[in-house]
């Protein structure tokens, strides 16, 4: 009886203590977020049972071993007992953790079965993995955008303080609906990457040539931050995930504002653009798509990446240059953007590269040439 | 037969008794270890593939 | 180098009934008698100083990952370069350091435990060896080429290691087939050499569980190296003859890549600490002076787990979108191999209990080993919570996980066992104070390394990056420390070989007051030629 009771207390303190303990943890970033949907909910209670299963099992094996260690030992005169088999014994201690291992999975295979129920959808949303960035298309919704690091190079390389979010920032978040059940749709262009949020419990890869399915219902708004979690070449470190929670009203006005910016965007293609105007815009694109690789001074890293400034080959042949840049070069990391970026984007980027760092060829190429080339 | 079944199933188990693997390699061929081995190793895939697909209904 | 191994007192003839000398042999002098030896004891010492040297090699290139990331920003190096120090380290550890030494263990003590004298087949031993460096040498120059090393990390997911691989990725596939070559070889050599060289009067059942580990880790090698050999040829065929085994753009399937690795890479995971429970299996009864528990279920565990680690490798596979049923399949399936390594950790502890226990070096790293090993296994456990995984997955909890059955699992398993078996080799005991004080760092600096990592992985740190966000930096600092600290205590461990090599304290033959297998009754250092009588083998006490 009184056994009974001081481990009950023992039992007690321990669970408090883990209620404390847990708490205090999460504050300091120690454990794995408890997250903002029901699934990672259930990810995170999963988590904390087995870790206290492996802690307990610890004790007491860790107990024996260490009581062993010390009452034995040699130089304290133990003698060596002789048995050295016990089948009932090992039984036992075979079947216990079948039996923990059982009740483990029970729990275990019921969250799995709702990961995978991606039936139903609300809102349907592509994920592109593209090195080193994410393309987010809301399908059905005519937006399409891409999302790249936000942080500064001179953050990186130390030249400036680091901010709070430091590689964790993106120019352009991926923005849903709350309470909504969006299902998200991974592929990649280049090589696989994986798409992370651990506030939402969805790690999925994004595999050249295969869709992936997953889904996420977000219960509170929020800035929810992850990260690239597979290995794919030079800045897999720098591939940040960024997710916007808002409201259902609030995402339903971002969603009409994106749409209309994209017809605009659309119909600049049909006018005729200056030099000027097409090098501002296209620094930008290629700040954002192109500096990763061919670096921002246009130099390139050979011979993985061939620099663009002073690039014959692609100065002579305006043909040759397009051609590159919209369908890409097989065999190498180079992609085609012709579904990634707009003719405007396009037209500005390639106008930009036949001109900066010194190429100035004074060559001009309009978006409605871009647009007809695409057409074919 | 049943007792060589019985030996790869503790084999499968990890628990055995001394004087039964004593036996077992003694008077056991292995031929028929292999081929029981193999044949409870396919099986033992089968029943758990069959208990996935049971969970994943 | 030629004055390190033990001065075998060759052509003396010891008049030992163990270790009769013949006196017709004159092997050569110099460099080449290292080059030509079939000896298994010079092939074995070989073996051992190549797995020290890439060990070394190995340690610098995660040294330089971990200063890179001391801090939060790029300050050493860039991120090309990183990925090809996380690649080499990877590679060089796992082929060139943890395989070539538990190699190296089983050609000195395979034959000695069960009273050959030498291994089956000497020639085929001495071309194995040889192979190493070759292929070693060939993956270390690709430091030096073009566009750089491989820099896709030690799994080499394809198509980043094939379409957008660098140019040196040839001479990496080259060099893993040369290795392959001679990890089957080896396979085949330890397999031949228990199955036929026995002593007279030794059963399967009498052999030492080092023995019984390597026969079934021979055969797993034999199972998967073609496997490997296999995968990477297919990656040879798309980077340079125009196939799409794994270009999704001709037809291929990025995901059989890793379907086939990790059908070789679990096994392999196997390979790197089966040999590991044979060598605790053996010092910690020694050392507790009372008979290993359960030894039956011991060796029927280990065959267990090597049919499981078969049926499991997809768990590395979680995230790629397994249909349903796979994901169930794997996470059952790996979660039963808890099963049989809990009996090991348990027969361990039982062999504790009641013994009489001293703390002689190699029994503390071997303590370490069953202690840490059992925390990698925990987070395994974690691991294999398919659901839990979806969090865990490429994280730094998956670099404290394989680190810890890896470095105080594996590599302290083989610190434990030259501590063990160094009076044999040498005739010496290594240096008492210096070999508790190695010890005691790389317990320490080997915590401080991985024990973080399970921290920030879980924060949400993914692997293979070599900058991060500013919530991680203090646990990456510790890392840092742990990892400078484990790393510079290694030279100690060399300076303790050395000096073990060149003479200490005098071992008899028997080191150990518990030692009962057969290796104990040939003097020591053992002479060049051993069991050339075989011994009549009686079984120990232990048996009856």
């Amino acid at each position: 009886m009184r056994k009974w009771h001081v481990w009950m207390t023992a039992g007690t303190l321990l669970l408090s203590g883990e209620l404390s303990l847990n708490g205090k943890l999460q504050a300091a970033g120690w454990n794995m977020p408890v997250g903002v949907t029901d699934i990672s909910r259930e990810v995170h209670s999963l988590h904390m049972t087995i870790f206290w299963i492996c802690v307990v099992i610890g004790v007491v094996v860790f107990g024996a071993m260490f009581y062993s260690l010390f009452r034995y030992r040699r130089s304290k005169g133990a003698q060596a007992a002789k048995f050295h088999e016990h089948t009932t014994v090992e039984v036992i201690w075979t079947a216990i953790p079948l039996l923990i291992l059982i009740g483990m999975a029970v729990p275990a295979t019921a969250t799995l079965k709702k990961m995978y129920d991606a039936s139903e959808a609300d809102l349907d949303v592509m994920i592109t993995g593209q090195q080193w960035r994410w393309q987010y298309s809301y399908l059905g919704e005519d937006v399409n955008f891409i999302s790249s690091l936000a942080t500064p190079r001179e953050q990186i390389s130390g030249d400036q303080e680091r901010g709070e979010n430091y590689l964790l920032e993106v120019d352009q978040p991926l923005v849903l609906p709350v309470g909504k059940k969006v299902r998200l749709l991974m592929t990649s262009d280049d090589v696989i990457h994986s798409w992370w949020v651990p506030e939402l419990a969805v790690k999925q890869d994004a595999i050249p040539g295969f869709v992936n399915e997953n889904w996420v219902r977000i219960n509170e708004p929020g800035i929810y931050r992850g990260q690239c979690a597979e290995l794919c070449g030079k800045d897999h470190g720098f591939m940040p995930v960024v997710v916007q929670a808002m409201e259902e009203e609030e995402f339903d006005a971002w969603l009409a504002e994106r749409k209309s910016a994209a017809s605009e965007e659309a119909a600049g293609a049909d006018r005729e653009w200056k030099l000027d105007e097409l090098m501002e815009r296209g620094e930008q694109v290629y700040g954002s798509i192109c500096a990763a690789c061919h670096q921002p001074n246009g130099a390139g890293l050979p011979p993985t990446f061939p620099a663009l400034a002073g690039n014959q080959a692609l100065l002579d042949d305006r043909e040759h240059h397009l051609d590159t840049v919209l369908n890409g070069v097989a065999g190498t990391p180079m992609p085609g953007f012709r579904t990634t970026l707009s003719p405007v984007e396009l037209a500005a980027v390639i106008t930009y590269e036949r001109n900066a760092w010194g190429n100035d060829t004074g060559d001009v190429v309009q978006p409605s040439e871009i647009a007809e080339q695409l057409a074919e | 037969m049943w007792n060589t079944v019985k030996s790869v199933l503790a084999a499968f188990f990890g628990v055995q008794r001394e004087s039964r693997r004593r036996q077992d390699f003694t008077s056991g061929k292995p031929i028929s270890f292999i081929l029981v081995g193999i044949l409870m190793g396919i099986l033992f895939v089968v029943v758990l593939i069959f208990i996935a697909m049971q969970a994943a209904k | 180098m030629a004055s390190l191994p033990p001065k075998h007192p060759v052509q003396q003839g010891t008049a030992d009934a163990a270790g009769g000398a013949d006196a017709h042999h004159h092997p050569p002098k110099g460099l080449l008698r290292w080059v030509l030896t079939t000896n298994h004891k010079e092939i074995g010492t070989l073996y051992l100083l190549f797995s020290l040297l890439m060990f070394l090699i190995g340690g610098v290139f995660a040294l330089v990952i971990r200063a890179e990331l001391f801090q939060p920003g790029l300050q050493l190096v860039q991120p090309e370069f990183f990925n090809q120090m996380t690649t080499m380290h990877g590679l060089i550890m796992v082929f060139g350091a943890v395989m070539p030494a538990f190699v190296g263990l089983a050609n000195w003590m395979v034959p000695l435990q069960i009273g050959a004298p030498d291994m089956a087949l000497p020639r085929l031993n001495n071309f194995s060896f040889w192979l190493l460096p070759v292929a070693f040498t060939l993956l270390l120059s690709t430091l030096f080429m073009p566009g750089g090393a491989p820099n896709f990390g030690w799994t080499f997911y394809a198509p980043l290691s094939t379409t957008y691989a660098p140019p040196s990725t040839t001479f990496f596939i080259l060099s893993l087939h040369i290795a392959g070559i001679s990890s089957i070889l080896g396979a085949i050599n330890i397999i031949a050499t228990i199955l036929n060289l026995r002593a007279p009067g030794m059963r399967m059942m009498d052999m030492t569980l080092f023995v019984w580990t390597w026969l079934i880790t021979a055969f797993l090698l034999i199972a998967v190296m073609p496997v490997l050999a296999g995968v990477v040829t297919m990656m040879l065929m798309d980077i340079n003859f125009g196939t799409s085994f794994f270009n999704a753009g001709g037809g291929g399937d990025p995901v059989m890549f890793q379907h086939l690795f990790w059908f070789f890479g679990h096994p392999e995971v196997y390979i790197m600490i089966l040999p590991a429970f044979g060598i605790v299996s053996v010092i910690i009864p020694t050392f507790a002076r009372k008979p290993l528990f359960g030894y039956a279920s011991m060796v029927y565990a280990t065959a267990s787990i090597a049919i499981l680690s078969f049926m499991v490798w997809a768990h590395h596979m979680f995230v790629v979108g397994l249909p349903l049923v796979a994901e169930l399949f794997f996470m059952y399936s790996t979660m039963l191999i808890a099963v049989p390594t809990g009996v090991k950790v348990f027969n361990w502890v039982a062999t504790l209990f009641r013994g009489s226990i001293s703390y002689e070096p190699a029994m503390l790293f071997a303590i370490a080993f069953v202690i840490l090993f059992t925390i990698g296994g925990f987070s395994g456990l974690m691991l294999a919570i398919s659901p839990a995984d979806f969090q865990y997955h490429d994280t730094y909890f998956v670099v404290a996980h394989f680190h810890y059955v890896l470095v105080p699992g594996a590599i302290f398993s083989i610190m434990a066992a030259v501590y063990y078996w160094l009076p044999k080799w040498t005739g010496h005991y290594p240096h008492l104070r210096l070999s508790q004080w190695h010890f005691w760092l790389s317990v320490i600096g080997v915590n401080l390394t991985f024990f973080p990592m399970h921290f920030s992985g879980l924060a949400g740190m993914p692997r293979r990056i070599p900058d991060y966000s500013l919530q991680f930096a203090d646990f990456n600092m510790v890392s840092s420390i742990g990892a400078f600290m484990f790393g510079l205590s290694q030279l100690l461990f060399v300076v303790i070989v050395f000096m073990c090599a060149r003479g200490g304290e005098k071992a008899p033959a028997k080191t150990w007051d518990g030692a009962v297998d057969l290796e104990w009754t040939v003097p020591s250092p053992a002479p060049l030629h051993t069991f050339e009588t075989p011994p009549q083998y009686r079984p120990a006490e232990a048996d009856h």
